[in-house]
């Protein structure tokens, strides 16, 4: 992939996934006029969907699209790659601003395809050497420099930076980043400026997640000049004077609610097809009424609004699979923070495997897909996403829906409804009643957990809502992290980002391991994933494919549903594309008339 | 008179004080703080920068250390910096201030323009059609729930006729300063205001109907019609003088009032201003911005009253004696 | 919503005398057909709602149909189900009974504090009158939706017991002005000073001769303001700072309209609670006029 929507997601994580889960109307429910009772439900198929727009009209010369950032908050407006925190925010950036190096379908960084730098590793895998290509240039029309590459990991190690993008192993893993950091040494010296155009970059060790997790940003070093790093969060040059070297250029901006941009035309890629983009946050309430009515062009579009009766005249869909999980944990333990480590040693009768499979088969996830979500999700099987389509193993099969075989598991193990309340009592016979922790937010949070609890039910486990209710994200967090006694289950999701390496969720020294489950066999097959071997694909497809069947047979974690994304784009739109890879980024988007088309 | 008047700000001195303590404390007993969120968005990031992001921000000091910093502050002018947005309080006010301003004062006139007629007809004319009418209105107004009217109002006149917009304070592509953007300003805020309007008339209405039929069989106002005052002549001079002079006392509870509503008006119709600042400040944790906000609101509510009650004083001599 | 009303009519009740008696307002009803209608009318609603809510198995209520997602009305579910595929109807009669009883509790809560400082206030006056003025000052000046939401977030255990408590807090300072501003006018009458020339006990004076002069205001005001607690509950909930789903309340059900499709297309699901508000409300407000033109001589019908 070249250019385009895709780079923020390239970035270490997809952020504001988890935050979006809490804002209304993003996460989904579905809305369907049922027919008969028990019908089978017309299901979507999301992957029939297309990535790329369809549109075999002419382009016309120039002309204006609207782009909604669909979003019931204001952009915050930090409208930097090393200082934004929110994905409104990175989808305002991505215009004005984006890598220096081209992506691939795999969101690796590669030399083919048209970007503004090209790279070369060393033997040993641990030295970098980035060489920006030639008619390159800033908006105001300086050319874009080794140094500039350089700043912003000067920027993001400094010790007065304020933003959270530290911390990274391939940040902190540089040569030197440590003592630049800790303010022992003023420059890093890791990071070696050759000449005007040319760096090289040293990490103390190789990791085969480089190519796809390696900070790719550069930052104006001109623009910025005279300003503390301190003070740079703060500063105007990241929040309204903005500069970029991306297809189109800010030219105004209302603080928090739209932003117009302008073709730049010296853009190395060539002259964007584009005259302007008007770019205006749309609360998920009105997006539905806007996309129809022409109001605006491209959205991103609710999946909890889509209705796969409604055939759209004026627009189309797109569909992609969304870097993110959801998951049913089971707190086994707590987090020993002077040690760094996860310790598993709650007094739960979850330590018991057999009790958590059945939990597990428990589920009727492939209902909740199809009726919730109209197929817009899927029932996950393993915790490496399908989007990472090099190391997901469609042979595993994980928990379907059984309930026989979670009345089986239970029974073998002991679990007998004693009192004949239709509930089973544990091992010795005494009451069993775990506490379920779920967050608030969306429409479908409140529903899916009761259904959650209705299926745990009909096996005879007694599980209640947590203080009897959903919990607002804050609080949700809160009580999961710090690891609170009265937590027995949860359900959470994870954005993974671009990079597969799921080291730092589930190893005992990740303190986002918040089900603080702790095993060997696991430690060793997730050092083994990011080791030099595995710069071999044979060897790391391998290891992760025991270790997707590790967690399911340990089953500290449920994976419950994968997820689409969906894009709704007006019909007179041309050259648009989500699709990983692809070589269409926004100077190709172009439209095919004049005015947005209005639905019939 | 003055005494009065500066009785009452010495009033407010005590108020304010006891109010920030009390916003300080309640923001700090808020579950998560600042950093949660992107902590979640970041599994990548090892916590212990967020331990040292909450050490570099003063997350971490007792509480008492921590108002008598922003209070101190404060003194300064300084606000303060927002965790989420990274600006200064100040400059994050700035437009949405302006934005919640002008949509209250449009508010506030559209109120007027709608509540002082309808209440003069429906006492004038009390028992009337007319008057069961604006009745029927005014209870249907004060019983409909404010989002429900809110998003019907928008469904029509911004989705189905197309009239208005459907959010935001402005159009991007217009130049400041021009008459377009003036224009553009309130082509955006119209809506808003009338829907808020319409729901704020209640009590206009109610009172000043009431207070007509009670003047009306006053001492004075049969005198005046013994005397054979011709009717209309009743009304403008005796009548109306008296009951709309209180009107004008209830300005600064109307204004208290718009900007409580302000909260579901502007989250309802995508308007960028305090109240909608307010929500998504509570729900990303920015204290700074919460303590702030609800200052300036407790500090508007109070300088509505003082207002009031200046006015009313004024008016109505009796009320002085409070 | 309720507060400007409430400051309002506060001053011009202010110089009325208060006839009262009950055979007045019972008279005004009579005379009154449409106050009379709305009375039959919400005590109908009310009892059937106590009623047979309790005949409601709220279990099978909220247990969630995957397979009945969005039914459209019919005989097995009067008004359709919801997006949980949960009947609306048995979640409506649920949802008003909860309402009602927030709005009630709220209602009486609010006003046997108000009574009992507004009482005290007014009649001692001094420094009784003063800490508690200055604590109604207070309250009245907070900008009350926020601290309200700011209470709904720091809550652990939000249920009905910590809402109606927080909303107390914050909503009897207008009756406490009231009743402080009548106690003060009847102190100053002959029957008073009598009473206390006789050697009445204080307590005895305000439970006895004071209280029942400010009965007909107390439930004028009480009216009113039972219609407006009514209203923040459905505002709060809209704005996600309301009752949690598995307390269902005519908030929950109206604020699903938020969702465009819910809104165009699913009208049973939101608009039955609307209406039901909408009626609820109209009622105490034609029950609550009723009661102050009884209240009011000039103002009476018969």
């Amino acid at each position: 992939m070249k250019k385009g929507k895709w780079k923020f997601l390239s970035l270490l994580i997809v952020l504001g996934l988890l935050l979006s889960a809490c804002s209304s109307g993003t996460s989904g429910k579905k809305s369907e006029g049922q027919e008969g009772q028990g019908s089978e439900p017309e299901l979507v198929d999301p992957s029939s969907f297309p990535k790329t727009v369809v549109n075999e009209e002419t382009e016309i010369d120039g002309g204006s699209l609207t782009y909604a950032l669909v979003s019931d908050t204001a952009f915050e407006g930090i409208l930097d790659y090393a200082f934004y925190e929110s994905s409104p925010d990175a989808e305002v950036i991505s215009f004005f601003a984006e890598p220096i190096f081209a992506y691939d379908a795999n969101y690796q960084i590669t030399n083919d395809g048209e970007s503004a730098a090209k790279f070369e590793m060393s033997e040993d895998g641990k030295t970098m050497t980035v060489t920006i290509q030639d008619g390159v240039t800033w908006h105001d029309g300086e050319p874009l420099k080794a140094e500039d590459y350089a700043f912003s990991f000067e920027i993001i190690g400094h010790p007065d930076y304020t933003g959270v993008r530290y911390g990274d192993a391939l940040i902190s893993g540089i040569v030197g980043m440590e003592d630049y950091h800790n303010g022992k040494a003023d420059t890093i010296s890791g990071i070696k400026i050759l000449n005007d155009k040319q760096l090289t970059i040293t990490w103390e060790e190789a990791n085969p997640s480089l190519l796809s997790g390696i900070w790719s940003y550069a930052e104006p070093k001109h623009h910025f000049e005279g300003i503390e790093i301190g003070d740079l969060a703060s500063s105007d040059k990241i929040h309204t004077d903005l500069l970029g070297f991306g297809p189109f250029k800010v030219t105004n901006i209302v603080p928090g609610e739209s932003v117009e941009y302008e073709a730049y035309e010296n853009y190395y890629g060539g002259a964007p097809k584009l005259d302007s983009v008007v770019l205006k946050v749309v609360s998920p309430t009105t997006i539905g009424e806007a996309i129809k009515k022409g109001d605006v062009d491209i959205a991103s579009f609710p999946t909890d609004q889509y209705d796969k009766d409604y055939v759209p005249t004026n627009f189309q869909y797109l569909a992609d699979m969304d870097a993110a999980y959801t998951y049913i944990g089971f707190k086994l333990g707590h987090w020993d923070a002077e040690a760094g480590v996860a310790v598993q040693d709650k007094d739960t009768p979850l330590q018991d495997v057999k009790l958590r499979q059945a939990i597990g088969y428990a589920m009727d996830n492939k209902s909740v897909a199809e009726r919730f979500y109209q197929g817009l999700r899927v029932p996950a099987t393993t915790l490496m996403i399908p989007f990472f389509a090099d190391f997901h193993n469609p042979d595993i099969e994980g928990y379907s829906y059984n309930t026989e075989k979670a009345n089986q598991l239970l029974d073998e193990a002991g679990y007998k409804d004693v009192d004949g309340d239709g509930y089973r009592e544990d091992l010795e016979g005494n009451e069993m009643v775990f506490n379920f922790a779920s967050m608030s937010g969306g429409e479908t949070a409140e529903p899916l957990a009761n259904f959650y609890i209705q299926n745990w039910k009909d096996v005879g486990i007694h599980v209640q809502l947590l203080e009897g209710r959903l919990h607002e994200m804050n609080s949700f967090y809160d009580r999961v992290e710090g690891d609170d006694e009265a937590v027995d289950i949860y359900q959470g999701a994870w954005g993974t980002g671009t990079d597969p390496d799921p080291y730092g969720l589930w190893s005992k020294l990740a303190p986002y391991n918040y089900p603080r489950f702790v095993n060997d066999k696991n430690e060793e097959l997730l050092a083994a994933g990011h080791s030099e071997d595995a710069f071999d694909q044979e060897f790391r497809k391998d290891i992760y494919d025991q270790w997707q069947q590790l967690m399911v047979d340990e089953a500290p974690v449920i994976p419950t549903l994968y997820r689409y994304y969906l894009m709704a784009v007006n019909n007179r739109v041309k050259n648009y594309s989500i699709e990983a890879g692809s070589e269409l980024g926004w100077e190709d988007v172009a439209v095919t008339a004049e005015k947005a088309f209005v639905e019939e | 008179m003055l005494k009065f008047i500066i009785r009452r700000f010495l009033v407010m001195i005590p108020q304010l004080a006891l109010l920030s303590i009390l916003i300080f404390l309640l923001a700090k007993a808020m579950p998560g703080d600042a950093l949660t969120g992107s902590m979640q968005a970041n599994p990548n990031l090892d916590p212990k920068v967020f331990e040292e992001l909450r050490e570099k921000l003063g997350l971490n000091d007792p509480w008492y250390e921590q108002y008598g910093r922003w209070i101190g502050n404060l003194f300064q002018g300084e606000l303060g910096m927002s965790y989420i947005h990274k600006v200064d309080i100040a400059d994050l006010l700035g437009d949405r201030m302006a934005n919640t301003f002008w949509l209250g004062l449009v508010t506030l006139i559209f109120t007027y323009l709608i509540a002082v007629p309808l209440g003069v007809v429906a006492g004038r004319w009390n028992e009337s059609w007319a008057d069961k009418l604006i009745v029927g209105y005014n209870y249907v107004s004060f019983a409909i729930p404010l989002f429900v009217f809110a998003l019907i109002m928008l469904f029509i006149f911004g989705f189905g006729l197309h009239w208005f917009p459907i959010g935001g304070s402005v159009d991007v592509t217009v130049e400041k300063g021009t008459f377009a953007y003036f224009l553009s300003r309130i082509h955006h805020l119209l809506l808003p205001a009338i829907t808020a309007a319409l729901l704020s008339t209640v009590g206009t209405i109610q009172y000043l109907r009431n207070e007509i039929i009670d003047t009306k069989l006053k001492d004075f106002v049969k005198t005046a019609r013994a005397k054979g005052t011709p009717e209309k002549k009743v009304y403008s001079r005796h009548i109306f003088r008296n009951s709309l002079l209180p009107v004008a006392a209830f300005l600064g509870y109307d204004i208290v009032f718009i900007i409580g509503g302000s909260v579901f008006i502007e989250q309802i119709f995508s308007y960028p201003g305090l109240g909608q600042l307010f929500i998504s400040s509570i729900n990303q944790r920015d204290f700074s911005v919460v303590n702030i906000l609800v200052m300036l609101f407790g500090f508007l509510s109070i300088l509505g009253t003082l207002i009031s009650d200046i006015i009313l004083s004024i008016v109505d001599p009796r009320i002085r004696i409070d | 919503m309720s507060t400007p009303i409430v400051e309002k009519n506060n001053i011009s009740l202010q110089q009325q005398k208060t006839p009262s008696g009950f055979s007045v307002i019972v008279r005004e009803f009579a005379k009154d057909k449409l106050a009379l209608f709305s009375l039959v009318l919400f005590l109908g609603i009310v009892l059937y709602v106590y009623i047979y809510s309790f005949m409601l198995d709220q279990e099978a209520i909220t247990r969630v149909d995957l397979f009945n997602i969005f039914a459209e009305p019919s005989s097995v579910y009067w008004l359709g189900t919801d997006y949980g595929g949960r009947d609306v109807f048995g979640q409506l009669i649920i949802g008003a009974r909860n309402s009602l009883t927030i709005g009630i509790v709220i209602t009486v809560l609010t006003a046997i504090i108000g009574l009992v400082l507004g009482l005290l206030a007014g009649y001692f006056g001094g420094w009784v009158d003063n800490v508690i003025m200055r604590t109604v000052d207070f309250i009245l000046v907070l900008p009350t939706t926020m601290i309200i939401i700011v209470f709904v977030v720091i809550v652990p255990e939000f249920n009905v017991a910590n809402f109606i408590f927080i909303m107390s807090i914050f909503y009897w300072t207008g009756k406490a002005r009231l009743i402080r501003s009548k106690t003060l006018a009847e102190r100053e009458l002959d029957y008073v000073s009598a009473s206390k020339t006789l050697g009445t006990p204080n307590w005895k004076i305000m439970l006895f001769q004071v209280l029942p002069n400010l009965s007909s205001i107390i439930i004028v005001n009480m009216t009113l303001n039972l219609a407006g607690n009514i209203g923040i509950e459905t505002g709060l909930t809209y704005l996600g700072f309301g009752l949690p789903e598995s307390t269902p309340s005519l908030g929950t059900l109206i604020s699903y309209s938020s969702n465009p499709d819910v809104m165009e297309n699913k009208w049973w699901v939101w608009l039955p609670a609307a209406l039901l508000i909408l009626v609820m409300m109209l009622c105490i407000n034609f029950i609550g006029q009723a009661l102050k033109r009884a209240a009011d001589a000039r103002q009476r019908l018969g």
